[in-house]
């Protein structure tokens, strides 16, 4: 009797103890790379790597895509790719407490933070014996990617070789249906006051959409991750690229915020003048992404504000809904007739996105080759256009074409993701989205222009007549060449003043914009100075020394 | 029982005092052993972590060593302390908490007494099934089924337009001062079929002979509810309170974090949030550790207080 008590009581403990425990116990299964090659001679031993993302995109084994089913069979690499859930920030701290690192990591907006850490490794040592490609694709940049200790940590995506072909089809923030310009006969659309006014005369024609109410304008402003959409349109309005939060000026190089300027008055104006008006949604502010989503595919909306690249799904659905009445397009709209737009991206070099390989990897020469080995004119053309004779064809004239088909596959998100460009056309050492390959042919599909003029749905083509261009750039002005820019990559030192103040100033928008815009027309002008008020509160002169120190140390060469 | 304690003690040496203490220890030791994982579960998850209190003193770096940290002294609470922001969220986490706190008791009370003189099973069991269920989601699904009832074109305008209460679809999560009501009613949705299962175990342990002694002198079903449950279910109330009031500065995160925008940030914005804003996200975790450390002060304050509250009222208490 004794006994049993004794058995039964030490099991209860036991079975607590376990549980306990198994919460602590050190998940070390399956992640280790095994070491391959030895003295120098790398094999081709299979391995499997692991790489993180901190952008979005699903969880994938390199393998189970065409693409790096072709790359394995190269080299011998695999990877397990995995991106961020979740909130970026808390996921890097995670990782750099634990010390718990994947082989490569794609920082994007964690960058500061993981070098702070000394994450990453520095690859200087490694592309002077492994990579003459590298060397090749990097070389006219080594100044811009390396660190101001003297080493390489990330490879940036940026990198254009062999000349400079922009985009056929830019795009600008102010998107319009395409219905409201066919209405009104194509007109000229300039400036903003242009741009609301279409807009407003359109839904006082048909202030329904197939019984459901139309919806004059809208802007995605309803996540605090996603406010940069309505803060940026001033600097855009007034004539400038994306440089973040400043203007820089093109002779002076001196950087200033826009915020508290009478661009950011007169844009916040105009758009209270249109809420008062009843075209601004109501729910700007308030809806979170699937909604916004949803209202854009819904055909409901007559004008919306974003970039291009934060609603590629919705587009593509659109356009895949075949109805070309429905769809938008952006227009050059500045705030008077004489400014010249900038919507074209300058030839940049964006240095702070890239790819680095951390201090956990244990075969670091491994994966220099694999990256080595990416940056051929061949493998580069597969990352982006795949095989010859499977996803694309060569003309007599020894120019890459795709057929409607193969087009439609590319741009399909589903095949993407299974043929793998979703995971290898971007986020990996690669030529820059302007390169050209030694034959003359665009590395991006998209910019090969006999690609641009197929990808051309009868509407698009239409629409292109009627405005007498030849492709959708020729919508907007040829991009000023700015040798800083862009002015949003430089980095704010963790913890640094600039850091705060930006964190600041972007709180302060967030709080007055949604009152500036509904306020009635009246009050206006006293809800302006009372964020006026706020913001001189800011060290804004502080913040703009800042930038344009580190704008003039780019012109000068120094990145 | 206090007073045997003390005539034994009183009628013996240190020495057995020892020895009664290995006696006692010997004749226990079951339970002293089974209460030993969960003794070494709190030193090392709830003491040892402790030392990470030191982060607040200093300018801290991630994945350096303690010294080579810069030690800033106060720097951190200073700057927490001067930043009118800070007040606005303060104010934001007592209230909400205090909604909180207030709904989420009286209606998990109430629901539990009426659960309780509900006398066909299966109906019982369907209501507390229903009203559990949402517990169970997650707050990223809740906040998005809340987002979308109360926007312009959901249910919620729909059906007082219907009724003609409203005239004009309301933008309820766009206007500040409805924040905390909506919140209130949402963590109610949320959480009070789950709250209510401590209650209704604490109903079960009344003795039923009471109901049937009451039911002899002829009291009505509300006043056996008010003269017999209620009572019974006193001291577990009293207990929850006092827990509670220790998490008087957690109103909690998901929920304000998911249904807060910028119209309505003044209100929505609590002490979690800036906390993310301004510490984790700036990566900077001394802010972040200093307001955990005032964080845990003032809620020591309020256990404490509420604890001797108790006890000079002669309810039953936490220690």
């Amino acid at each position: 009797m004794r006994k049993k008590q004794w058995l039964t009581s030490g099991l209860a403990v036991l079975t607590a103890a376990t549980v306990l425990l198994a919460g602590c116990s050190n998940d070390s299964g399956g992640n280790t790379p095994q070491t391959g090659g030895t003295n120098g001679e790398v094999s081709t031993d299979p391995v499997t790597f692991t790489y993180f993302g901190f952008g979005n995109n699903k969880d994938v084994l390199a393998s189970d895509t065409t693409i790096g089913k072709i790359l394995q069979e190269q080299t011998g690499v695999d990877w397990q790719i995995e991106f961020v859930v979740g909130d970026a920030s808390t996921k890097s701290g995670v990782m750099i407490a634990g010390g718990d690192y994947p082989d490569v990591i794609s920082p994007v907006g964690e960058l500061p933070k993981l070098l702070d850490a000394g994450a990453f490794i520095p690859l200087n040592d490694l592309i002077e014996e492994h990579g003459p490609n590298i060397k090749r694709v990097y070389g006219d940049y080594m100044d811009k990617i390396t660190h101001e200790d003297g080493n390489i940590y990330i490879l940036p995506y940026t990198a254009n070789v062999n000349g400079y072909l922009s985009d056929p089809d830019a795009m600008s923030t102010f998107w319009i249906q395409r219905r409201v310009l066919k209405e009104f006969g194509y007109p000229e659309v300039k400036t903003l006051d242009q741009y609301f006014d279409l807009i407003e005369q359109y839904e006082a024609k048909y202030p329904t959409v197939d019984g459901r109410d139309t919806i004059g304008f809208l802007t995605f402003a309803g996540t605090a991750g996603e406010f940069f959409t309505i803060t940026n349109q001033p600097m855009h309005l007034a004539g400038y690229p994306n440089d973040g939060n400043v203007l820089v000026d093109l002779d002076t190089h001196e950087a200033n915020l826009y915020m508290g300027t009478d661009y950011e008055k007169q844009w916040l104006a105009a758009l209270n003048k249109m809420n008062s008006k009843g075209l601004v949604d109501p729910e700007t502010f308030t809806a979170n992404k699937d909604q916004y989503l949803a209202k854009l595919t819904s055909g409901r909306v007559l004008g919306y504000v974003n970039y291009a690249w934060q609603i590629g799904d919705a587009t593509n659905n659109l356009k895949a809904a075949g109805n070309d009445d429905l769809r938008y397009v952006s227009l050059p709209i500045t705030f008077d007739e004489n400014t010249t737009d900038a919507y074209i991206d300058p030839p940049s070099f964006v240095n702070n996105r890239g790819l680095g390989i951390t201090v956990n990897a244990e075969d670091p020469v491994r994966i220099i080759k694999y990256w080595d080995n990416l940056l051929t004119d061949e493998n580069q053309k597969l990352v982006m256009w795949g095989q010859e004779g499977e996803t694309y064809s060569v003309n007599e004239e020894g120019r890459m074409v795709m057929s409607e088909e193969q087009l439609a596959n590319r741009n399909d998100n589903e095949f993407k993701r299974q043929y793998g460009w979703m995971y290898f056309d971007y986020e990996w050492p690669r030529y820059g989205d302007n390169s050209v390959y030694e034959d003359g042919n665009a590395h991006r599909v998209f910019n090969q222009p006999e690609v641009a003029a197929v990808n051309y749905t009868e509407g698009d083509k239409v629409l292109l007549e009627a405005y007498g261009a030849e492709t959708f750039s020729d919508f907007f002005a040829d991009p000023i060449e700015r040798p800083w820019y862009p002015a949003w990559s430089i980095e704010k030192e963790q913890g640094s003043p600039e850091q705060l103040f930006g964190q600041r100033s972007g709180d302060l928008q967030q709080k007055y914009y949604p009152r500036l815009v509904f306020a009635k027309e009246a009050e206006f002008e006293t809800v302006w100075n009372e964020y006026i008020a706020e913001f001189n509160k800011l060290d804004s002169a502080g913040f703009e020394a800042f930038v344009t120190k580190r704008v003039k140390e780019r012109v000068d060469g120094k990145w | 029982m206090e007073k045997q304690t003390v005539q034994i003690t009183q009628s013996t040496s240190g020495d057995s005092r020892l020895r009664a203490l290995i006696k006692t220890l010997s004749k226990q030791k079951m339970l002293m052993l089974m209460s030993l994982p969960f003794l070494l579960w709190v030193i090392i998850f709830k003491y040892i972590p402790l030392w990470g209190w030191t982060i607040a003193f200093q300018k801290f770096r991630l994945a350096r060593d303690l010294f080579d940290q810069t030690w800033i002294g106060l720097e951190n609470f200073r700057f927490l302390f001067s930043e009118p922001q800070f007040y606005l969220v303060l104010r934001n986490t007592l209230v909400m908490s205090g909604i909180n706190l207030v709904l989420g008791f009286g209606t998990a009370i109430v629901l539990a007494l009426l659960l309780n003189e509900l006398r066909r099973m299966y109906f019982k069991r369907t209501v507390q099934t229903i009203s559990y269920l949402p517990h169970f989601i997650s707050w990223v699904v809740a906040a998005n089924i809340v987002q979308t009832a109360l926007a312009p074109e959901g249910i919620v305008n729909v059906m007082l337009m219907r009724m003609s209460l409203i005239e004009q679809p309301i933008l309820w999560l766009g206007i500040g001062e409805y924040f905390w009501g909506i919140l209130g009613v949402t963590e109610v949705w949320k959480n009070v079929g789950w709250n209510t299962i401590i209650y209704l175990a604490a109903i079960t342990s009344i003795d039923p002979a009471q109901y049937e002694a009451a039911e002899m002198d002829g009291a009505s079903r509300l006043q056996r509810m008010w003269h017999i449950t209620l009572p019974g279910m006193k001291p577990v109330i009293v207990l929850l309170l006092i827990m509670n009031l220790g998490h008087i500065l957690e109103s909690g995160f998901e929920a304000q974090y998911l249904l807060g925008n910028g119209m309505n940030v003044e209100y929505s914005e609590n002490l979690d949030i800036f906390v993310l804003k301004y510490g984790m996200q700036m990566n900077n975790f001394g802010l972040a550790t200093a307001a955990g450390m005032f964080k845990t002060v003032v809620s020591f304050m309020f256990l404490i207080a509420a604890n001797n509250l108790a006890k000079r009222m002669g309810e039953s208490r936490l220690y």
